[in-house]
C-alpha cells in the first residue's frame, strides 16, 4: 500500500513538473511571438533547434559536444590533481597537530581568495594554454576538499581509534584503516562542492581566455551579438552541470553505502 | 594519538611557519630574483604597491578603496535582493505543496547552471553597468538561499509539529514557531554559501566586462603586466570575502541565540 | 564444576593502589581512588557499581587507553603502559568500524597483525559462528540490530585471541529482552572459550547471572566496597532463592550508603 502511495506521489510530481515547465516554455514562446520581447531574445523553439543542430554540428570550430568535452577535460585534470592533494593535506592536518600548526596559516590565507580571482595571474604565470586553466580548477578543488578532509580527520571518533589500538593497529595502520575511511563521507561532501565550484571556474576561465569550450561558446555569443548561441550554450552548460552533480551523487551512494541506513 | 601540543606551542609553530614562508618568498624574489618582478614580485614590493594603491589612481583610473567600494556595492545589492526573495520563496516551497509542485521544477531547471554562465546574456541584454552584474549575483544568491531554506524547513520533525497540534497551534503559528526556528541553521548555511558565490561571481563579471571594481583592477593590471597590483587585488578580494563571512557568522550566532535554535 | 576447580590459578590482572584524577575547570576530581583489584586467569569478574562515575575509567586504565595517576596495573605479569592486543575491549557504544562488514570488523585485529588472508578469514569465521552471526558476514554494522552489533564487538575481540577481555557495560544500550538474551549468549560463549573477563555493569541481575565474583564499587571516587564470590551452578536461574537472596543483599548494601 505504501509503495502505491509513493508511486502516485511520484506520478503527480512528474505531472505537475511537466505542466509547470511546459507552461513556462509556452509563455516564453507566446511572448516572443506576440510582444516586443521577440526582438530581444529568441523563442524556446529556436534555442532547441540550435541546440540539436549544434550538438554534432559546428559552433565555431567544433560541435557543442566537443566544446563540452574540452571543458570537461580541463575540469577532470584539475579536479583529480586538486582532490588527491586536498585529501592528503587535509587528512594530515586533521591527524597531526604539528602539521596543522605548520600548514594551516598558509591555507587560511589562500582559501578565501575565489579561484576566479586567480585567472589574471594564472595567465601571467602559465600563459594562455591548458596549464593555466588546469591550475585554476586545481585551486577550486583543492580548497574545498582540503577543508572537508581536515575536519573529517579532526573529528574522527576517539573511541574508534582506541578500538583500533587495542586490536593492535600501529599509527600508520590507524591512519589508513580508521582515519581515512571514517572521513570519507565528509570528503565526499567536499568533492561535491569542489565539482560544482570547478565547473563554474572552468567556465569563467574559458570566458576570459580560450578558443574552445562551453565558456568560450557563450562569451563569443556575447561578442558577436548572438543571443541564440548564448542561450544554447547556457542550456548545454546546465545539462552538463546536472550530469556532473548526478554522477557525484551516485558515486557517493556507492562509496558511502555503509553510512546510510535503510538500504 | 595526537602529539599533545600546548596552545602556545601551536601559536609559535604557526607564526614560525608563516615567517619562513615570507622569508623564502623574499629571498626568491627581492634578493635572488629567480623570476623577474613583473612575473613574481616580492613581499616588499607588494606592500609598497598596496600603500601606493590606497591613494594612487594609476594605472586603472581609481584607488583601491574606490574599486573595493564599487565591488561591494554591486555584490550587496544583488545578494540582499536574492536573500530577501529567496528565503521566503524557499519557505513557501517547503510549506505549501502547490508552490512546491509548480515552482520547484522551474527551479531544478535553473539550478545546474552556474551563476556566472548568465554573465554574457545579461551583458548583451542590459549592457555592462551595475544592473547586469547585480542580476548575475541575484540569481546565484537566489538559488543558494532557496535550496538551503527549503531543505531546512523540510527538516522539521513531525513530532514537533504534533506538539504544536496538541497545543492547538494554527498552521501559521506552526510555521513561525516551529518550522522556521528549525530551519535557521540551514538558512544561514544558504546565506553563507550565497555570499561566497556572490563575491566570486562578481569578480568574474568584473573580469569580463566592467570599468571599475577589484576584478576590473586585476584584469587591467594583467594587460599592463603589473603583477604586483594583481596580487594586491587578490589579497584584497580574499580579505573582504573572509570579513564578510565572519560578519555573517556573528549575525548567525546572534539570531540563533535570539530564537533559541541550536 | 565449582568446588573441584580450586586448583592453584594464575593471577592475570593486578591493580595496586590505582588512582585517577582528572583536572576539571572546577579543580582536580578523583574518579578512581586507591583501588586494589585482582583477577585470576579465566575468571569472570564483574565490577558492579551505581552511577556514572569511575567504572569506565577503570576499564580504560586496565586497557591502557588512559594512564593512571597513581598506583600500578600489571596484566599477565607486565606493566600496562599502552593499549595492547593482549587486552581486548568491548565498548558500550560498540565502536564498530562502520565502513567494514561484519567480517571486516572481526578480522581487523589479525589483519593489522599481518596474518594472511585465508588464515585470518578462517579464524574470523570461527568466531562469527561462535557468536551466532553466520549469514551476516557481509552486512555493514548499520544494517544490524543493537544486539547483533554487540555480538560483532565481542567476536572482534575474541578473534584477536586476547588474554584478557574488558567489557564496559556492553549491554547497557540494549532493550530488556535483548539484554537477557545477550547475557545468556555471553555466558555460553565464555563457557565455550574461556577467557579472563572484567565486566562492568550497573545492573545487579546481570552481575549475579554472569559473575564468578562481583566487586561492588562505591560511587565517585570508585573504590572497592565489598566482594562476593558467586558459586551458583551455571546457567543460573534469575528467580532461584539463592539468586534473589544475593540480589536483595547486594541491593541492600547499595541503598544503605546512598
Amino acid at each position: 500500500m505504501k509503495t502505491t502511495r509513493i508511486r502516485s506521489e511520484h506520478l503527480s510530481t512528474l505531472m505537475w513538473g511537466s505542466a509547470s515547465i511546459g507552461s513556462f516554455l509556452v509563455i516564453w514562446y507566446v511572448l516572443t511571438q506576440t510582444t516586443r520581447l521577440g526582438t530581444l531574445i529568441p523563442g524556446p523553439d529556436i534555442v532547441l533547434i540550435s541546440l540539436f543542430k549544434g550538438i554534432f554540428g559546428q559552433v565555431g570550430r567544433h560541435s557543442i559536444l566537443m566544446h563540452a568535452v574540452y571543458s570537461l577535460g580541463r575540469v577532470l585534470a584539475g579536479f583529480i590533481i586538486g582532490s588527491a592533494l586536498g585529501v592528503t593535506v587535509g587528512l594530515i592536518m586533521g591527524w597531526s597537530r604539528v602539521a596543522e600548526a605548520i600548514m594551516a596559516p598558509l591555507y587560511r590565507i589562500i582559501r578565501p581568495i575565489p579561484p576566479i580571482a586567480w585567472i589574471p595571474i594564472s595567465i601571467i604565470w602559465f600563459g594562455l594554454g591548458e596549464s593555466a586553466k588546469i591550475f585554476l580548477i586545481f585551486l577550486a578543488s583543492f580548497a574545498n576538499v582540503t577543508l572537508n578532509a581536515w575536519s573529517g580527520a579532526r573529528n574522527v571518533d576517539r573511541q574508534l581509534i582506541g578500538a583500533a589500538k587495542m586490536l593492535g593497529a600501529n599509527q600508520r595502520q590507524i591512519f589508513f584503516s580508521i582515519v581515512l575511511p571514517s572521513s570519507v563521507p565528509q570528503i565526499f561532501a567536499g568533492l561535491q562542492v569542489a565539482m560544482s565550484s570547478s565547473w563554474s571556474t572552468v567556465l569563467a576561465a574559458e570566458m576570459v581566455r580560450s578558443s574552445e569550450g562551453l565558456g568560450w561558446m557563450i562569451v563569443t555569443g556575447m561578442n558577436n551579438n548572438d543571443i541564440v548561441q548564448i542561450l544554447t550554450g547556457i542550456v548545454a552548460i546546465g545539462v552538463v552541470g546536472f550530469l556532473l552533480a548526478n554522477i557525484m551523487r551516485n558515486l557517493e551512494a556507492v562509496l558511502c553505502r555503509w553510512n546510510k541506513s535503510g538500504q | 594519538m595526537k602529539v599533545s601540543l600546548k596552545q602556545s606551542q601551536y601559536f609559535w609553530l604557526s607564526a614560525i611557519s608563516l615567517g619562513v614562508i615570507i622569508l623564502v618568498w623574499h629571498l626568491c624574489t627581492d634578493v635572488f630574483e629567480i623570476k623577474p618582478p613583473d612575473i613574481f614580485p616580492g613581499p616588499t614590493e607588494i606592500l609598497e604597491t598596496f600603500i601606493e594603491k590606497l591613494y594612487s589612481r594609476r594605472p586603472d583610473g581609481a584607488t583601491l578603496l574606490v574599486h573595493l567600494g564599487a565591488s561591494l556595492y554591486v555584490t550587496m545589492v544583488g545578494y540582499l535582493l536574492g536573500a530577501v526573495i529567496g528565503i521566503p520563496l524557499g519557505i513557501a516551497m517547503a510549506w505549501n505543496r502547490y508552490v512546491d509542485k509548480i515552482v520547484k521544477p522551474l527551479f531544478d531547471l535553473l539550478r545546474p547552471v552556474p551563476g556566472i554562465a548568465w554573465i554574457p546574456l545579461f551583458i548583451l541584454l542590459f549592457g555592462i553597468g551595475t544592473f547586469s552584474k547585480a542580476l548575475v549575483i541575484f540569481l546565484g544568491a537566489l538559488v543558494a538561499c532557496v535550496v538551503n531554506t527549503f531543505t531546512g524547513i523540510r527538516q522539521t520533525k513531525e513530532v514537533h509539529l504534533w506538539v504544536g497540534d496538541i497545543f492547538g497551534a494554527t498552521r501559521t503559528q506552526k510555521l513561525f514557531k516551529i518550522a522556521i526556528p528549525t530551519a535557521i541553521p540551514m538558512i544561514f548555511t544558504g546565506l553563507r554559501v550565497a555570499l561566497g558565490m556572490s563575491w566570486a561571481a562578481l569578480v568574474a563579471a568584473e573580469l569580463l566586462a566592467s570599468n571599475i571594481g577589484l576584478g576590473y583592477m586585476i584584469q587591467q593590471s594583467r594587460a599592463l603586466s603589473r603583477t604586483d597590483i594583481i596580487i594586491v587585488g587578490m589579497i584584497s578580494i580574499g580579505i573582504v570575502g573572509a570579513v564578510l563571512d565572519k560578519v555573517l557568522h556573528i549575525i548567525e550566532v546572534r539570531v540563533a541565540k535570539g530564537m533559541n535554535a541550536e | 564444576m565449582s568446588v573441584e576447580q580450586k586448583r592453584p590459578v594464575k593471577t592475570m590482572i593486578q591493580c595496586r593502589g590505582v588512582g585517577k584524577t582528572f583536572t576539571t575547570p572546577a579543580g582536580p576530581m578523583d574518579v578512581v581512588k586507591s583501588l586494589d583489584i585482582d583477577a585470576d586467569e579465566n575468571e569472570f569478574l564483574v565490577l558492579f557499581g551505581p552511577g556514572q562515575c569511575g567504572k569506565t575509567t577503570i576499564i580504560n586504565l586496565i586497557a591502557g587507553l588512559e594512564q593512571a595517576t597513581e598506583g600500578s596495573i600489571t596484566v599477565n605479569g607486565k606493566d600496562v603502559k599502552r593499549p595492547d592486543p593482549e587486552r581486548g575491549v568491548v565498548f558500550q557504544t560498540t565502536a564498530l568500524f562502520n565502513w567494514l562488514t561484519t567480517m571486516g570488523n572481526v578480522e581487523y585485529g589479525p589483519r593489522v597483525a599481518g596474518m594472511g588472508k585465508a588464515k585470518r578469514r578462517k579464524q574470523a569465521q570461527r568466531y562469527i559462528d561462535l557468536v551466532g552471526l553466520q549469514g551476516f558476514e557481509n552486512s555493514f554494522p548499520i544494517q544490524l540490530s543493537g544486539g547483533m552489533q554487540q555480538r560483532v564487538g565481542i567476536a572482534r575481540v575474541y578473534c584477536n585471541e586476547p588474554k584478557v577481555m574488558l567489557m564496559d557495560e556492553p549491554f547497557g544500550a540494549l532493550d530488556a529482552q535483548t539484554r537477557y538474551l545477550m547475557q545468556e549468549e555471553l555466558q555460553r560463549i565464555w563457557q565455550a572459550e574461556k577467557r579472563t573477563i572484567v565486566f562492568v555493569t550497573n545492573n545487579i541481575e546481570e552481575a549475579i547471572y554472569l559473575a564468578d565474583r562481583i566487586i561492588v564499587l562505591s560511587n565517585c571516587p570508585a573504590t572497592v566496597k565489598r566482594e562476593y564470590i558467586i558459586d551458583m551452578p551455571r546457567p543460573r536461574d534469575y528467580v532461584s532463592d539463592e539468586f534473589l537472596r544475593l540480589r536483595k543483599e547486594i541491593t541492600g548494601i547499595m541503598d544503605s550508603t546512598r
